[in-house]
């Protein structure tokens, strides 16, 4: 299993700040380990971001996103207390999820 | 270094391109996480023209209300650092594509009503090359472009 994910939720007036660190090879299939050997692609597919049970934000994601992916985005209309949920998808149909609640930043 | 990564890049589009079949074939499902509507054939596109194409943006015209914001000369190509924020009303979706990578669209998100249209990512890139930002809204496409040196490729190794 990986690394739990890392999520940060703060509300600033009505705007919410989420950043979300999702520990994951993202091997692009590309490389090759020490021996030579390729190493299979790996790699986050799907991203969906929920506020209060709404998906709000969906992501299709490549080869391209950086090892263990760091986003940030932005909500509105968002109050402390609010939930919010993220989960991903890989190529190897392996999943991972976390939920947050907004907090006052 | 640079030289082998180069090779092993070449010699690995075989194995890449069989796992993006795979994908393309509907055989592993996105499942739970929500079917998200993207055309997953244009993330096996090997130019960004054909991934601009297949995500039905060939015709996008230049914006200057779409905000990317990418170190000029990018140390480390494993992970680049970009921000986005369109301005342009009733954005939908952003995609980046990273024109010489060896599969040039890295990314795409959907803004449901809610989402602000702007994000951070860290992107690979495998060499020096020209950065493309797709916004869509309404149907319609628009996008800016920057270069962004490379001086360590972060693809092969």
């Amino acid at each position: 299993m990986p690394d739990p994910i890392k999520l940060r939720a703060t509300v600033k007036g009505n705007e919410g700040e989420v950043r979300v660190l999702m520990p994951h090879p993202m091997e692009s299939g590309l490389r090759h380990d020490p021996s030579g050997q390729l190493i299979p692609a790996h790699y986050i597919v799907s991203v969906v971001l929920s506020l209060n049970g709404r998906p709000v934000i969906e992501g299709a994601l490549g080869t391209a996103v950086s090892a263990n992916p760091l986003f940030a985005f932005q909500l509105e209309g968002v109050k402390a207390g609010d939930r919010l949920a993220v989960s991903w998808v890989d190529n190897k149909g392996q999943r991972g999820s976390a939920e947050g609640v907004f907090s006052a930043a | 270094m640079m030289q082998k990564g180069r090779r092993d890049f070449l010699q690995a589009f075989g194995n890449a391109t069989l796992v993006a079949g795979v994908l393309g074939a509907g055989l592993l499902k996105p499942g739970s996480a929500r079917a998200v509507e993207f055309n997953r054939a244009a993330f096996d596109a090997k130019t960004a023209a054909d991934a601009l194409r297949l995500i039905g943006a060939a015709g996008a015209e230049a914006s200057r209300d779409i905000l990317l914001k990418v170190p000029e000369v990018a140390e480390n190509g494993a992970a680049v650092p970009i921000e986005v924020v369109s301005q342009i009303p009733g954005t939908t979706r952003l995609s980046v594509l990273v024109d010489k990578n060896p599969f040039p669209l890295a990314l795409q998100f959907n803004f449901a009503a809610g989402a602000t249209p702007r994000f951070q990512a860290k992107l690979k890139m495998a060499e020096t090359s020209r950065l493309r930002i797709v916004a869509s809204a309404a149907g319609r496409h628009y996008t800016i472009f920057r270069d962004v040196r490379v001086t360590v490729g972060g693809c092969g190794e």
